[in-house]
C-alpha cells in the first residue's frame, strides 16, 4: 500500500495503517526536526507531535496531495512555532537577567553534530541565526539533498523562487560567517 | 545577463546540477564581473562544509519506543478532551443551577443580582472575543489547522 492508500485506511479508522506510516517516516521526521530546531529532545517531541497532528487532521487529508508534503507542512509549522516561542523565552530571560539574547541562545547545537570541529560549529551557529525561511531552504538543499523541484513542491513555490531563496540564504550565511571563514 | 539569472546559474553550479552550457555562461559572467567569483568560492566552501556535517544517531531504545510514545500521547489527548467536556458540562449545570437559584431568591439584594449579571456578561464578551481572535488567526495562517498555537 502506498502512503495515500494508508491515509485512506487511517481515515476509515485503521490504527494499524497509521502505525505503518509512523514507522515509515519516524526517522526522517526526527532528523528533519533536529536540523530545524537543533535540539534532540525537542526534535523527538516535535516529530511525535507532528504524527499526532496528522492523526487528528486525518479527515482533512487531500488524497491528491503527496502525504510527505502534507506531513512536512505540519512538521515545519510546528518547528517554526517552537523556534518562535524559544526566541521569545530567550528574549524575556535576557531582559530579566540583563544579558544579550545572543549569550543565551543555547539552542542545543552543536551537541547534535558528530565531530563538530570549529569550522562546522561556526557554520551550524550561523545556520541557526538565519531566518526560518532561509534556514529551511538550506536544510532541505544541503542536508536533505533535495532537488529544486522537490523543494518547490514541498514549499509550494516555483522552482525559480527556490533558487532565489537559496541564493539569498547562502549570501546571508556568508555574511554571518564573515571574512575569516571564506576558505 | 541579469543579476537574477547569474544568481540562479550560480546555485546550479554550486549544487552540481548545471549543464556545461550553463557553467560556460556563469564563467562568462564571472569574467565580466569579479564579484561573482568571490561569491561562488564562498558558496562552494559552505557547501563543502555542510556536506561534512553528520548528525548524532539516536539510541535504538528511542526508536523501539517511538510508536508507543505516539500512541500514549494520542490516548492522553483523548483523555483530556473527554475530561474537559465533562468538566464543561458540570460547570455549565452548576452555573445554571446557581443562577436560577440566585435570581429566584427574593431575599437577595437587587445590586447583587445586577453585579452577577454584569460579571457574567463580561465573561461572555471576553470569551467571544478570544474565540473570534483565534478563528481570525486560523483563517489567515498557512496550513491553518495544523499550526500549533
Amino acid at each position: 500500500m502506498d502512503d495515500a492508500q494508508l491515509m485512506v485506511a487511517v481515515q476509515h479508522g485503521d490504527p494499524a495503517a497509521f502505525r505503518i506510516l509512523v514507522e515509515k517516516y519516524k526517522r526522517k521526521a526526527y532528523y528533519l526536526a533536529l536540523k530545524l530546531v537543533g535540539n534532540s529532545d525537542d526534535a523527538y517531541d516535535l516529530s511525535q507531535e507532528a504524527f499526532i497532528r496528522v492523526y487528528n487532521a486525518r479527515r482533512r487529508y487531500d488524497r491528491g496531495r503527496p502525504f510527505y508534503a502534507w506531513f512536512y507542512a505540519i512538521l515545519s509549522n510546528l518547528a517554526k512555532n517552537h523556534l518562535r516561542k524559544r526566541s521569545v523565552r530567550f528574549e524575556y530571560a535576557a531582559q530579566i537577567r540583563g544579558k544579550s539574547d545572543q549569550a543565551l541562545d543555547d539552542s542545543g547545537a552543536p551537541d547534535c553534530i558528530v565531530e563538530a570541529d570549529e569550522v562546522r560549529k561556526a557554520l551550524w551557529a550561523a545556520i541557526e541565526k538565519l531566518s526560518y525561511d532561509h534556514r529551511e531552504i538550506i536544510i532541505l538543499r544541503h542536508f536533505e539533498d533535495m532537488p529544486y523541484e522537490d523543494i518547490a513542491k514541498l514549499l509550494g513555490i516555483p522552482v525559480g523562487s527556490v533558487m532565489s531563496r537559496l541564493y539569498y540564504a547562502r549570501k546571508k550565511l556568508r555574511e554571518l560567517l564573515g571574512e575569516a571563514y571564506e576558505g | 545577463m541579469k543579476d537574477e539569472e547569474i544568481q540562479a546559474l550560480m546555485m546550479k553550479v554550486v549544487d552540481g546540477v548545471a549543464s556545461p552550457e550553463e557553467e560556460g555562461s556563469l564563467a562568462e559572467a564571472i569574467r565580466e564581473d569579479e564579484k561573482w567569483k568571490d561569491e561562488l568560492k564562498a558558496f562552494r566552501h559552505i557547501k563543502e562544509v555542510t556536506d561534512q556535517i553528520r548528525f548524532k544517531e539516536l539510541p535504538d531504545t528511542y526508536w523501539s519506543g517511538y510508536w508507543t510514545g505516539v500512541y500514549r500521547r494520542l490516548e492522553r489527548g483523548l483523555g483530556w478532551l473527554l475530561t474537559s467536556l465533562g468538566v464543561m458540562f458540570l460547570l455549565g449545570f452548576a452555573g445554571y443551577k446557581g443562577l436560577t437559584g440566585l435570581y429566584s431568591d427574593p431575599n437577595l439584594p437587587l445590586v447583587v443580582k445586577i453585579g452577577v449579571s454584569l460579571a457574567g456578561l463580561g465573561i461572555i464578551i471576553m470569551t467571544v472575543s478570544v474565540l473570534r481572535e483565534r478563528l481570525f488567526a486560523r483563517k489567515h495562517e498557512r496550513y491553518e489547522k495544523e499550526v500549533e498555537r
